[in-house]
């Protein structure tokens, strides 16, 4: 896993799943619903496509399973993932992509500072 | 919570969609995020439809998806990880147009192989929208009336009966008692007699109803205004009404000055206050006309004895129908304490309108979409199967293309793509068939089911439709693409890219995912041809049963005096003897009668009865028979026999001592091995014995499935009402219908103004009852019929492939002696080895359908072995049929010809 630049750019499902879990890890629903929180419900996961993504951005490095918390009781320990410092840079460099994309967008005067185009 | 988890097993066996690796490395973690999502889902008042629907959305797209992925993964392994993700944007489109144009031409190429699944696919998808579009309508389509989940049924109980209906006063005690109501109503049909304006008397369908109907329902009048409170109290009435939209268009052209106007309706004059819209419709029937309920006129029809008004009540928001339920009851309790004689053991329930509307409708419907989706299923495969031929045919077009550089998952998604775009072409076509089966649907519905605004393709109808063909295609074309990628890679991979690699793919019948095709299309078929073959028996049954009267030859109509002009009995008894004397006297009738109730007309009545010299039954438990008041000449005019004693005669007058007429059944329940005549039953609460004068035999009177039930019959003159049905009997073989007019005239030359309606013969009556069985019937039966085509043009498309792929290993068995016979038997043997295992599988399957249907059932068990044990039968006839012709192909290989071909 040489230069994250190459994964870019991030599908919106996975820019998401990488923000959930960069204040802290989550199992599967929790990263669901707050990607569904973050975003009002305009992104919202089923179990296929969450785990069909969480399965790729494994294998990519983006994420890590954590180990499983204490607190969870031992019948219903769910699996936890973590973001990687893969990930991290990943995101990092995502978001300034997009970050130069809006300010090209604002320079051009298509947008106006936090309002819709 | 009982709910959640099934529907968390539900899930698990849905997760068998995905490949294997993925399931169990994630499968755990996606059933405790649909339990997550469930009880978050259902806690904040989703319905599981949705959410259903939305797991399914996900899991169609991304099953595929992991699949694809898996057959990628295995290709290109080794290379860096990150090529696994999306490819970059613009390619995807492009390549699927690619795909699509590609597909287009393959397909064309082949026409008879596109026909065949473009058709096999129309007529799944077409009959399965069909039967949807019903299935829609009545289960799923949200009920006419504004927020129409809180409205309810609410209905009194008693010992023997769930669904009782209320006397105006105890209504009145609810409305009091049961604050969860915001509104209580509660109507009473009754036809009304319209005269004057110089037309012929007429009837119009006409309700009493409470004021409170309207927003209860909450409609509003298009015209005017509905019903003031007062208007239906019983000291404040007002001789008011409020027409329906169809009143107002036939009746006064739609004019808009029909407000205010008045009608002369039961021979009193009502004003119009308000029209309702087009398209009102209540739980309880469209009537022409509402009139407040206090109008009611039968005699008591307002006191507490008559209970024959049905409630219709709107919760409050919040508030559940067992807190109704409870309220109500309380009321019932201290009603039983006050009046114990009518009310002891009398509670109340209350229902989902929509549990009321559709009843025993809703197991039928089910079954009937069950079995639709099987068809549909079966069509599938059988379309999954002819791919499956055309690929291995095509095995060597895909290994040129693997070897040129299509990866597999492309030459997979080339192949999905030609079976969507046949699932297209076959929805399409469908949707077509289902415009059709719709309209012929609508045309034979029965009108008992509850279908408010009619069946129609309506938007989700067409969605659904949609669904369908998209899942269809995916269903079938995702095994034979996957199969394909697979092989054609495996053909790529081998130095040699022939035949050999080719072959490993295509394993016997027995093995393989051809021979689990037709293992499963034959069990499928078994499970729909056993329920259509009880049905059919069923039906045959009830068309066998004697009603205990000769249909033929009568015919019948109906009839109610106004009560304003027939106040005193012997008014009421005059007509009735002057009538029935003037009918027959009509040229071509044999005989004449009166009845309250004709058999299957739906009209009945019926009383708890006492024997004479026996102690008094516990409250709520005394005995109930069916009662019939009739003319004499009654039991001749419709054939039942008289067993003994004698028919009702003149005599039998409103002063002469009270006489009764008992069926076999109740004189053998109350006498048994006695006479009955001379003895004395008496209605509870009556006032007089009756003395029992005649025995008659059976009849039935509801439907041909009845229990025979205790019947009595009384005589006209002694129990005068003002509703009647007439029974005619006609001379020879003369169709009854042709006598209408002129006994009607018969009954217009007594009383000029007196509509009469409903003119219908006896058989026409019986044929009603029996059309929702026949309906069904029918219907399961055409899709086992379906379904056992396509399972045998199944099982011979494979069996014709598999000899085709053997000629030589046949050819070289040939040339070392085997003989041509013994060819066939080896054929013939392989293709019952799977009929049988798919014989065993299927009985288990009907076995477990079967009991769904036990209700629907009639002189036939759910087991019945006949069945059971003819089904596999006709399946092994299919079977070995669509086996001979390939098998016999077999037996006449030319040995040197087949070793020629390689």
């Amino acid at each position: 896993m040489a230069d994250p630049s190459e994964l870019l750019p991030l599908t919106p499902v996975v820019f998401h799943v990488l923000v959930a879990l960069a204040d802290g890890d989550r199992h599967g629903y929790a990263i669901a619903r707050e990607v569904e929180r973050v975003t009002d419900g305009e992104i919202r996961m089923g179990p296929g496509t969450l785990y069909g993504s969480i399965q790729r951005m494994e294998a990519s490095g983006l994420i890590e399973e954590s180990a499983p918390r204490a607190a969870d009781p031992a019948a219903e320990r769910r699996r936890y993932y973590r973001i990687t410092a893969f990930g991290r840079q990943a995101l990092r460099l995502e978001s300034e992509r997009l970050a130069r994309m809006v300010s090209l967008a604002r320079s051009r005067n298509l947008i106006r500072d936090g309002g819709r185009a | 919570m009982p709910d959640a988890a099934a529907a968390a097993r539900a899930f698990r066996a849905l997760l068998r969609a995905y490949p294997r690796a993925f399931r169990e490395r994630h499968g755990r973690e996606m059933e405790l995020f649909f339990r997550d999502r469930w009880a978050e889902g259902r806690g904040a008042g989703r319905g599981r439809l949705a959410i259903w629907g939305e797991t399914l959305l996900d899991l169609a797209a991304s099953a595929p998806r992991e699949h694809l992925r898996a057959v990628v993964g295995r290709r290109r392994r080794g290379r860096p990880p990150h090529d696994q993700h999306t490819p970059p944007s613009g390619e995807p489109m492009q390549t699927l147009l690619q795909d699509a144009r590609y597909a287009a031409r393959t397909l064309a190429r082949r026409p008879g192989f596109a026909a065949a699944a473009v058709l096999t696919l129309a007529l799944g998808i077409g009959a399965t929208t069909a039967v949807f579009s019903v299935v829609h309508a009545v289960l799923l389509r949200p009920l006419p009336w504004r927020d129409a989940d809180r409205v309810v049924a609410a209905f009194a109980t008693t010992p023997r009966s769930q669904s009782e209906a209320v006397s105006w006063p105890e209504y009145q005690d609810w409305v009091r008692g049961a604050p969860s109501f915001a509104g209580l109503a509660i109507v009473r049909g009754q036809s009304v007699n319209l005269t004057g304006g110089g037309a012929p008397p007429d009837r119009l369908v006409g309700s009493f109803a409470t004021a409170s109907l309207f927003p209860v329902l909450g409609a509003e009048a298009a015209l005017g205004r509905t019903f003031a409170p007062a208007e239906t109290e019983e000291a404040t009435a007002q001789p008011v009404a409020v027409a329906s939209h169809g009143l107002w268009q036939e009746r006064f052209g739609g004019d808009s000055s029909i407000l205010g106007r008045t009608l002369t309706l039961n021979g009193r004059t009502v004003t119009i206050v308000g029209v309702m819209p087009r398209g009102f419709e209540t739980p309880y029937g469209t009537p022409d006309v509402w009139l407040p309920l206090p109008f009611y006129p039968n005699t008591n029809g307002l006191s507490r004895q008559h209970a024959s008004m049905l409630a219709i009540g709107r919760l409050r928001p919040g508030a559940t129908p067992e807190q109704a339920r409870a309220e109500l009851q309380a009321v019932e309790r201290r009603l039983a304490a006050e009046y114990p004689e009518l009310n002891a053991g009398r509670g109340a329930r209350v229902v989902a309108m929509r549990e009321v509307l559709v009843g025993d409708a809703r197991p039928v419907l089910l079954t009937l979409f069950a079995a639709v989706l099987v068809v549909l299923l079966i069509a599938c495969t059988n379309v999954a199967n002819l791919q499956l031929v055309r690929a291995a045919a095509r095995r060597r077009e895909i290994s040129v293309r693997a070897a040129l550089g299509a990866s597999a998952s492309r030459i997979a998604r080339q192949l999905l793509t030609e079976s969507l775009l046949l699932a297209a072409a076959g929805g399409a076509l469908g949707l077509l068939l289902a415009h059709w089966g719709v309209a012929a649907l609508g045309a034979v519905i029965p009108a008992s089911l509850p279908v408010f605004g009619g069946i129609s393709l309506e938007p989700a109808v067409l969605g659904f439709a949609v669904a369908i063909t998209l899942g269809t295609g995916l269903l079938f074309g995702l095994v034979p693409a996957l199969h394909a990628a697979r092989a054609g890679l495996g053909a790529a991979l081998a130095t040699r890219g022939g035949t050999g690699a080719a072959r490993g793919g295509v394993r016997g019948v027995r093995g393989g995912v051809r021979g689990a095709f037709v293992v499963a299309q034959v069990a499928l078929s078994i499970v729909l041809l056993v329920p259509a073959g009880l049905l059919i028996r069923s039906l045959l049954e009830l068309q066998r049963v004697r009603p205990g009267f000769d249909p033929r030859g009568v015919l019948t109509m109906e009839y109610r005096l106004p009560v304003a002009k027939y106040r005193e009995p012997a008014q009421i008894v005059a007509f009735m003897t002057q009538a029935i004397a003037r009918i027959r006297e009509v040229p071509g009738v044999r005989s004449a009668a009166l009845a309250r109730a004709i058999p299957f007309s739906g009209n009945s009545d019926g009383f708890a009865y006492l024997v004479e010299g026996r102690p008094a039954p516990a409250p709520g438990t005394t005995p109930l028979l069916q009662l019939n008041t009739v003319s004499d000449g009654y039991f001749r005019t419709l054939g039942i026999p008289l067993l003994g004693g004698r028919d009702f005669t003149a005599r039998d007058a409103a002063e002469a001592p009270p006489v009764i007429i008992v069926n076999r059944t109740f004189a053998e329940r109350e006498w048994p091995g006695e006479s009955p005549l001379g003895r004395r039953v008496m209605a509870l609460g009556g006032r007089e014995w009756m003395t029992v004068v005649g025995v008659v035999g059976d009849a039935r009177h509801f439907t041909l499935a009845d229990v025979p039930a205790a019947q009595a019959y009384l005589p006209y003159a002694q129990n005068p009402a003002v509703f009647s049905s007439v029974a005619v009997r006609v001379e020879g073989s003369a169709a009854p219908e042709s006598l209408g007019p002129a006994v009607r005239a018969a009954i217009w030359s007594v009383d000029r103004d007196q509509p009469v309606w409903k003119l219908r013969s006896l058989e026409t009556l019986m044929g009603g009852s029996l059309v929702a069985q026949r309906l069904t019937t029918r219907l399961l039966a055409g899709f086992a019929a379906a379904a056992l085509l396509l399972a045998g043009l199944g099982i011979y498309g494979v069996m014709s492939h598999a000899v085709a792929q053997r000629t030589r290993e046949v050819g070289i068995r040939m040339a070392l002696g085997a003989r041509g016979a013994q060819v066939l038997r080896q054929v013939l043997g392989e293709g019952m080895v799977l009929t049988a295992l798919a014989a065993a599988l299927g009985l288990a399957g009907a076995f477990a359908a079967t009991r769904l249907l036990s209700s629907q059932l009639y002189g036939v068990s759910a087991k019945d072995p006949a069945t059971f044990a003819t089904v596999p039968l006709i399946l092994a006839a299919v079977a070995l049929a669509a086996c001979y012709l390939p098998a016999r192909r077999a037996s006449r290989v030319d040995p040197v010809e087949a070793l020629r071909e390689e």
